[in-house]
């Protein structure tokens, strides 16, 4: 299936099939993935899951244009909106965090566990 | 279009009173302000009643589950209102009534806190009417994006915040999660729409993209019902939080969650196969490893807890376990039978989940130590029966109806998770639910021995009180007699769930390509 | 084919408004919780109740008057209709519904009345208490009142089920209204805890009659093919034929019945039950709730006929409590608890009256008892009332010759020669009558008769030395520890005796308080509480005629056309013929006899108790007497130390075990020993590690979490494929 992809894509593209997009949006998943896990920065691990929303966004319209309809781009719109209200949520929280603890750092929000 | 705006009036209800509250609570007047739980109340009522009357709409996969799961999440919804009534701004509202401070817009939360939880309502309806991918996306953000507020905002204190950051955090992870899934699923199916990924499904099978797809939105909306492997947070938000919001977490969330699940599994069919006999393998298998361990993990990790908030926490992690024995159990051959219908099972354990749970939460929620914190250590609720009756007795209801005893309301739903699991042929998943019960017994009946065999702490000083909110006593009660009383209703509701888990065949190709 | 009635109703359906009479209940609880919201604080709870009962009392009447031959079902709604395979007893349903037959409205008649009046009682008798507690004593009233009609008029026995806890729960919540006082709160658990014990039984014997026959509705159950071919079994002697189970089920239904009922070995609960406000003494511990047990045995008499040892099991256990709560109750020297025994042993009368099969006798005296007893209650309620909480008769006398204690005196006379069964004159002695006839009627329960005619000596005796110390002789009174408000309100009446014999409060015990308000003044009862006596002193003389014709008039037919009027059939044909007591008839001659023997009780007592006694504590006579019988005396005022008994052989060793259980489950749950708990604990303190509040820790072990789900589950389904 993956590589009858090839015909789909326009003229300039005609090298790049939609396994080049999906590891193309795998990897940014990952990276994301490894990034919101291995940073401690809130603002850092917020970005990364961002990368992970678009490295979605990004199979979205591979596959759109694979599947020749508009619903995956449609998805995207929809996708980017609430990536922009949780970034604007991530802020305020930011924001508020900071003001009551001068940090950013992850590690000192663990009072709560067991 | 405009015909399929029937299936919403519910939503759009819920939505005017949105707007209402939000301007409502930021007015100067304290009269005025206080009408936001008012407005909120008749949003949730009407919402209600356009729920129990609306059509059914016999093109979705689930024509039946809509109209149920609406009236549910908004007579629950009306419960968990009573209960959040009062979580913010008390201390503001008393200084502005007593003249030490003037009315802030910016500093008030009030109408941000009762507007977003009917946002997340509002949400969580609209991922029961959901009809394609994009849809069931954003509702399920439309749901959790409130509570991360309201969770944050519950109290003044760290702890409040610490939840918050870890679960709007993971919450955003899990979102990714799941909308990965999603687009693994349009890339496998081409469709967004439900009734053409299923009449795909059905006419040429599961491919392997589609099958990561699935896999990877059924874990990412496993963090909504707090599932292993994503139920870290759970604990550590639940305590964070207040009591009243951790029950809202419980509820709506969770019942989001089940709904998205239970969307998804119809796509593939529970009759998938050669043999028509269950799910697809490998989403059958993943189920079936969830469930055990998430049972498991919840209940063994309950057992040491001396915080009552992280113990229903973890309770919370179990009870996910025992629904998803439902889904493993699908539909089953006659829909029409409670006792063999998986779905019906689920449905009706997440309305007995939701007074029990909300019973067990209110009873904290009431109760406040003598410093001004939240009851939470298993030491505040000893003794409570002879203290503070009413409420210790709506929590050894509501703990025993947890455990599953018999004539109580609890008993019923798990009595139906039992059965349907094993006319689906899945013993070992029951066995496993009977050990689970048997371990949780040991912290349930703490939750009873304490507060009806213990004594209570030297005289008062130490005792907790109770909060002055009359609303929640009252929630606490109401929910611990509807744990007793809507048994009486029993084969009503029954009979309800069992239509209202009644699902679609696949439908074959033909209506697939009706819509372009 | 007994299944296939599930769904519809079966013989005629019942009108539609009986369902109203608990449905006026369930309005009253609302109504008394919306009060208790709205923080009332007047005596509305108290008329909101007197009106949904009384509504619901004429609905009885109703019942009785226009609904009088047909015995029908009205379903509410289906309760559970829960399959699980297609084949016989497979097929768990219930409805909602109510099951009306004559003896269904027999019993409303009294649940009804009985609840309405005592509620109008109760709302002056606990005025003092007036807001909060006014409103959950009335919410708790009127959920009793509920239960009980769901018990009595159930379609099938989860109906009788529920309204079973039901009750017990609002007995339980009543008898420890005053959760401030410990011994309340001691008595309403040990009730509680009692009653546990009766229920298992109950709940073990539906269950087995539900596996047995396959349904629990009553009118499938006795109309059903499986008990009617037992019951011809029965007629022609063949005992054999009938499983084993089938013979078991009586036996459990017994358990149920001698809890509820305070019948040996369970009775120990309900003395200690009058710790709760009089008022709940009258309607649940004496009336109403405690003869639940006798309406289970005659609504399932059927089922007792079938079996060989289970009617002749309750008759002895009848007449043996019956007896013993006799003896007990003439050592004791609270007059309530003198009542509470009392009660226990016309209990016992009702149940040796089912055993003997005169199930007609048994609902005679349930129905007169209901009235006379809840007089006596009351009147005991008034004392208490009056006299600041006392009770014990050694510190009361004379309150005939006081003031505004007329009525109080002649009803408390009314009700004690009801329970004494004085001659004719009282409907005690026409219902006690039919017991005792018929227990000496069948040859194999002679000593039964012989057991329940000497108690009902000593019933004159216990019940008359309580009239002849307390209500006549000198004028005497020590208040009560229960001094509160009301002393002012009384101050006016009761001011002109007190002076008469003795210094009112000699003896005082409470000086504190005799310092703080000057005398204390008892205060008369007030109208609410003398109009309830009066009636219920009426309706004692109005059961006359119900229960005294032939074969137990009026309730006899009542009880004819219902379920328990199956020993018509088996009982009556052929034992009239073997005649007892001189050749003479014994439902003629025991007329007499028992009408003597309860005269003797009422002579000893009065040449006891009245003659030449000078002060209320001392009778020269009676303690004479006891000197002479010395140790026997003072084992009955301990009540043959049954609760210590009891404690001995089951509390003990029950608190060791339960000291073991603790040890272990301390053990078990902190995971310190190697039991079945250690492994979910281990687990839970391994795991618990995972939850270290790490936000990134969390986030990678969801991310590994998900990738090891992924990857098993595909390597799962690889190998499978």
């Amino acid at each position: 299936m993956l590589e009858l992809a090839q015909g789909a894509f326009p003229e300039p593209l005609a090298g790049v099939t939609l396994a080049h997009y999906l590891v193309l949006s795998g990897a940014m998943f990952t990276l994301g993935l490894v990034g919101f896990i291995t940073r401690r920065n809130l603002i850092i691990m917020f970005l990364c899951t961002e990368l992970m929303f678009q490295a979605a966004g990004l199979a979205l319209i591979a596959f759109s244009r694979y599947h020749l309809n508009l619903d995956g781009q449609t998805f995207v719109i929809f996708v980017l909106t609430v990536a922009a209200a949780e970034a604007a949520l991530a802020l305020a929280l930011v924001v508020l965090l900071f003001r009551r603890r001068e940090s950013l750092s992850s590690e000192d929000w663990s009072d709560l566990k067991g | 279009m405009t015909e399929r705006l029937a299936y919403l009036w519910p939503e759009l209800s819920l939505f005017v009173a949105t707007c209402v509250v939000m301007v409502l609570g930021l007015s100067p007047s304290r009269e005025t302000r206080r009408l936001c739980a008012w407005v909120s109340a008749i949003g949730l009522l009407v919402a209600a009643g356009l729920a129990a009357n609306a059509p059914i709409d016999s093109e979705a996969l689930l024509p039946h589950l809509m109209p149920f799961a609406k009236l549910l999440i908004a007579l629950v919804g009306l419960v968990l209102l009573m209960l959040l009534a009062g979580t913010v701004d008390r201390d503001y509202e008393a200084e502005i009534a007593s003249g030490r401070a003037v009315f802030n817009a910016l500093r008030s939360n009030r109408a941000e806190f009762y507007s977003f939880f009917l946002f997340s309502l509002t949400g969580l309806m609209l991922t029961a009417s959901a009809e394609s991918l994009i849809w069931l996306f954003l509702a399920l953000e439309l749901t959790s994006l409130p509570t991360y507020v309201m969770v944050t905002i519950s109290t003044r204190g760290t702890q409040s915040q610490e939840a918050g950051v870890k679960y709007f955090f993971l919450g955003a992870l899990g979102a990714a999660f799941f909308l990965y899934g999603f687009a693994l699923i349009y890339g496998g199916t081409g469709a967004t729409h439900f009734a053409d990924i299923a009449g795909i499904i059905a006419t040429e099978g599961m491919n392997p993209i589609l099958t990561l797809g699935m896999i990877l939105g059924l874990i990412g909306v496993s963090f909504k019902i707090a599932a292993v492997p994503m139920h870290f947070y759970t604990p550590d938000v639940y305590q964070g939080a207040a009591a009243s919001v951790s029950a809202m977490l419980a509820f709506v969330p969770k019942t989001a969650g089940f709904l998205a699940i239970i969307v998804l599994c119809a796509l593939m069919g529970w009759r998938y196969g050669p043999g028509g006999e269950s799910l697809p393998e490998a989403v059958r298998m993943l189920l079936w490893i969830s469930a055990a361990l998430t049972m498991t993990v919840g209940n063994t990790l309950a057992l040491r807890q001396r915080s009552v908030k992280r113990l229903l926490a973890y309770s919370s992690i179990a009870h996910s376990g025992y629904m998803l024995v439902g889904v493993v159990a699908g539909p089953g051959s006659d829909p029409a039978r409670f006792t063999t219908n998986g779905i019906a099972a689920v449905l009706f354990y997440l309305l007995c989940y939701g007074f029990m749970n909300v019973g067990a939460f209110a009873v904290l929620a009431a109760l406040r130590r003598p410093d001004g914190t939240e009851a939470d250590d298993i030491d505040d609720i000893r003794g409570l029966c002879h203290t503070q009756p009413l409420l210790g007795w709506s929590m050894v209801l509501c703990a025993l109806s947890l455990l599953g005893m018999p004539p109580l309301l609890g008993f019923i739903g798990k009595f139906g998770l039992f059965t349907s699991a094993i006319s689906a042929g899945e013993i070992v998943l029951v066995v496993i639910l009977g050990l689970n019960s048997a371990v949780a017994a040991a912290y349930y009946l703490r939750l009873v021995v304490t507060p009806y065999l213990e004594r209570p702490p030297e005289r008062d000083a130490m005792g907790v009180q109770r909060v002055a909110i009359p609303s929640r006593p009252i929630v606490a009660v109401v929910s611990a007699c509807s744990v007793v009383v809507l048994v009486l209703a029993a084969q009503f509701l029954v009979t309800r769930s069992a239509i209202a888990g009644r699902v679609l065949e696949a439908r074959p190709p033909a209506s697939a390509d009706a819509r372009p | 084919m007994l299944l296939t009635l599930a769904s519809d109703a079966p013989a005629g359906a019942a009108p539609w408004w009986v369902m109203l009479i608990p449905a006026l209940a369930m309005l009253g609880v609302v109504l008394c919780t919306l009060f208790a919201i709205m923080g009332v604080k007047s005596k509305l709870p108290a008329y909101a109740t007197v009106g949904c009962l009384g509504l619901a009392c004429a609905l009885a009447f109703a019942m009785l008057l226009g609904y009088e031959d047909a015995s029908g079902v009205v379903k509410a709604w289906q309760w559970f209709d829960i399959s699980w395979g297609e084949g016989h007893g497979q097929t768990f349903s219930a409805i909602f519904g109510f099951y009306i037959d004559r003896l269904t409205i027999l019993w409303m008649l009294f649940v009804t009345s009985l609840g309405t009046l005592i509620g109008l009682y109760a709302s002056e008798y606990m005025s003092h208490d007036q807001g909060p507690g006014y409103c959950r004593f009335f919410m708790a009233f009127n959920l009793f009142v509920f239960s009980m009609s769901c018990l009595v008029m159930g379609a099938n026995m989860l109906m009788l089920y529920l309204g079973w806890e039901g009750v017990g729960l609002c007995s339980y919540l009543l008898i420890g209204y005053f959760y401030k006082k410990p011994s309340a709160v001691a008595a309403g658990k040990k009730a509680f805890i009692v009653n546990r014990i009766g229920d298992l039984g109950l709940a073990l014997g539906v269950y087995l009659t539900f596996v047995h026959f396959g349904t629990i509705e009553y009118a499938e159950l006795f109309a059903g093919d499986k008990l009617q071919g037992y019951l011809s079994d029965v007629a022609h002697g063949h005992f054999e034929h009938i499983p084993m189970t089938a013979q078991m089920i009586p036996l459990l239904l017994t358990v149920g019945a001698i809890g509820k009922s305070a019948q040996l070995p369970l009775y120990v609960w309900l003395p200690d039950a009058m710790e709760g406000p009089t008022p709940v003494s009258a309607l649940i511990h004496a009336a109403t709730m405690v003869t639940a047990g006798v309406y289970l045995i005659a609504r399932a008499y059927p089922l007792f006929q079938v079996s060989q040892f289970a009617l002749p099991a309750v008759a002895w256990i009848g007449a043996l409590t019956a007896f013993l709560a006799a003896t007990i109750g003439m050592a004791q020297f609270d007059i309530k608890r003198i009542m509470a025994y009392s009660t226990v042993s016309q209990l016992g009368y009702m149940f040796a009256g089912l055993g003997v099969m005169t199930s007609i006798g048994a609902a005679a005296h349930v129905f007169t008892h209901a009235f006379f007893k809840a007089l006596l209650f009351l009147c005991c309620g008034a004392v208490m009332h009056g006299f600041a909480g006392q009770l014990d008769l050694r510190k009361l006398s004379g309150l005939a010759k006081m003031k505004g204690w007329g009525i109080v005196s002649i009803t408390m006379l009314i009700g004690c020669l009801n329970l004494v069964g004085f001659p004719v004159i009282t409907s005690g002695y026409w219902s006690k009558d039919i017991i005792l006839a018929e227990a000496f009627v069948r040859p194999s329960t002679g000593l039964v008769g012989w057991l329940l005619l000497i108690t009902a000596g000593l019933t004159a005796y216990y019940t008359f030395r309580v009239f002849f110390r307390v209500f006549v002789g000198p004028v005497e009174y020590h208040p009560g520890e229960e001094l509160h408000a009301h002393d002012d309100h009384a101050h006016g009446h009761a001011h002109d005796h007190g002076h008469g014999n003795v210094p009112a409060h000699g003896h005082a015990p409470n000086d504190a308080h005799d310092e703080a308000h000057g005398h204390f003044h008892p205060h008369a009862p007030g109208w609410a509480i003398n109009t309830v006596l009066l009636i219920l002193a009426i309706l004692t003389f109005v059961a006359i005629p119900l229960v005294a014709l032939s074969h137990g008039g009026w309730v006899g037919e009542m009880v004819h056309g219902s379920t328990a009027h199956f020993e018509a059939a088996h009982a009556e044909g052929g034992s009239h013929g073997s005649v007892w007591l001189a050749g003479l008839d014994p439902h003629k001659v025991m007329y007499y006899i028992s009408g003597v023997v309860g005269v003797l009780g009422i002579v000893v007592a009065w040449a006891l108790h009245y003659r030449g006694r000078r002060e209320a504590a001392h009778a020269p006579a009676a303690d004479a007497f006891k000197q002479a019988i010395g140790a026997v005396q003072r084992w009955a005022e301990h009540k043959w130390y049954v609760d210590e008994l009891y404690d001995f052989l089951f509390r003990n060793p029950l608190w060791v075990l339960s000291q073991v259980f603790r040890y272990v489950d301390m053990l078990l749950v902190d995971g310190l020993v190697n039991t079945a708990g250690w492994l979910p604990s281990a687990l839970g303190g391994r795991l618990r590690r995972g939850q270290h509040g790490l936000l990134q820790g969390y986030a990678g072990s969801m991310a590994g979490g998900l990738a090891l789900f992924v990857v098993v589950v595909l390597l799962l389904v690889s190998k499978s494929a």
